[in-house]
């Protein structure tokens, strides 16, 4: 699964630490979401989603190993 | 995400601090054969029993410095194990049972090594200290991938 968090987070001009502050999450934790190397919780998603207002689909994308 | 079973972060600390001292003691135990007298049993009855001296209500003389010791280290650990994190959140839920799982395959291995070459008593004392090593292996394991995963985030830019 791959994500544009990077450039949902350059849209809304804020660094990975003030994210993680907004979610209750580790700096971390979106750090590694970013690089794909953690897939987030279906509750954390829709929370991005509902910080970035778009609907989760245009955040996050399968890919074709999925 | 709520994780259960899990102790309050500052136990984390007082976990260690009753493990490390009584793990060092511990070896001082089984080394040394240090013991506290005042743990000493003697048994004063009337009739000696003379079958099953194993078991604890059948017992004639024994200092119970390795058992109480033992529960000590064994307690410390788990604490240390499973407290909460500082920002406890569900990726560090996930690096937690990541690292259960590596401490039970480790162990069995070595379990395993263990069977194939030491015999007798040797293998006994190596059973012994099998108490607590899938323990101490995670608890090693875990916040080492936590060390390290803090460590890269400050060598990369926001």
């Amino acid at each position: 699964m791959k994500n544009t968090i990077r450039v949902e987070r350059a849209i809304l001009n804020i660094t990975q630490a003030e994210l993680a502050e907004k979610l209750d999450v580790s700096r971390q934790t979106i750090h590694a979401i970013e690089n794909n190397i953690y897939i987030p919780s279906t509750i954390l998603a829709l929370k991005m989603a509902k910080l970035f207002k778009k609907p989760v689909e245009e955040i996050f994308m399968l890919e074709r190993k999925d | 995400m709520q994780t259960r079973f899990l102790f309050p972060h500052r136990f984390k600390a007082i976990g260690l601090i009753m493990a490390i001292p009584s793990f060092i003691f511990m070896a001082f135990n089984l080394f040394a054969d240090y013991n506290f007298p005042f743990l000493q049993y003697e048994h004063h009855g009337t009739g000696k029993i003379d079958f099953d001296r194993k078991f604890l209500f059948n017992l004639q003389s024994h200092n119970f410095t390795a058992e109480i010791v033992g529960i000590i280290v064994i307690i410390g650990l788990l604490l240390a194990a499973f407290s909460k994190e500082k920002h406890e959140d569900e990726r560090i839920a996930t690096l937690r049972m990541e690292s259960i799982l590596w401490a039970v395959y480790v162990n069995t291995l070595f379990l395993i090594f263990s069977i194939i070459f030491f015999y007798a008593d040797v293998f006994l004392s190596i059973l012994t200290y099998n108490i607590c090593t899938t323990l101490i292996l995670f608890i090693i394991r875990f916040n080492l991938v936590l060390y390290m995963d803090k460590r890269k985030l400050n060598t990369e830019p926001q």
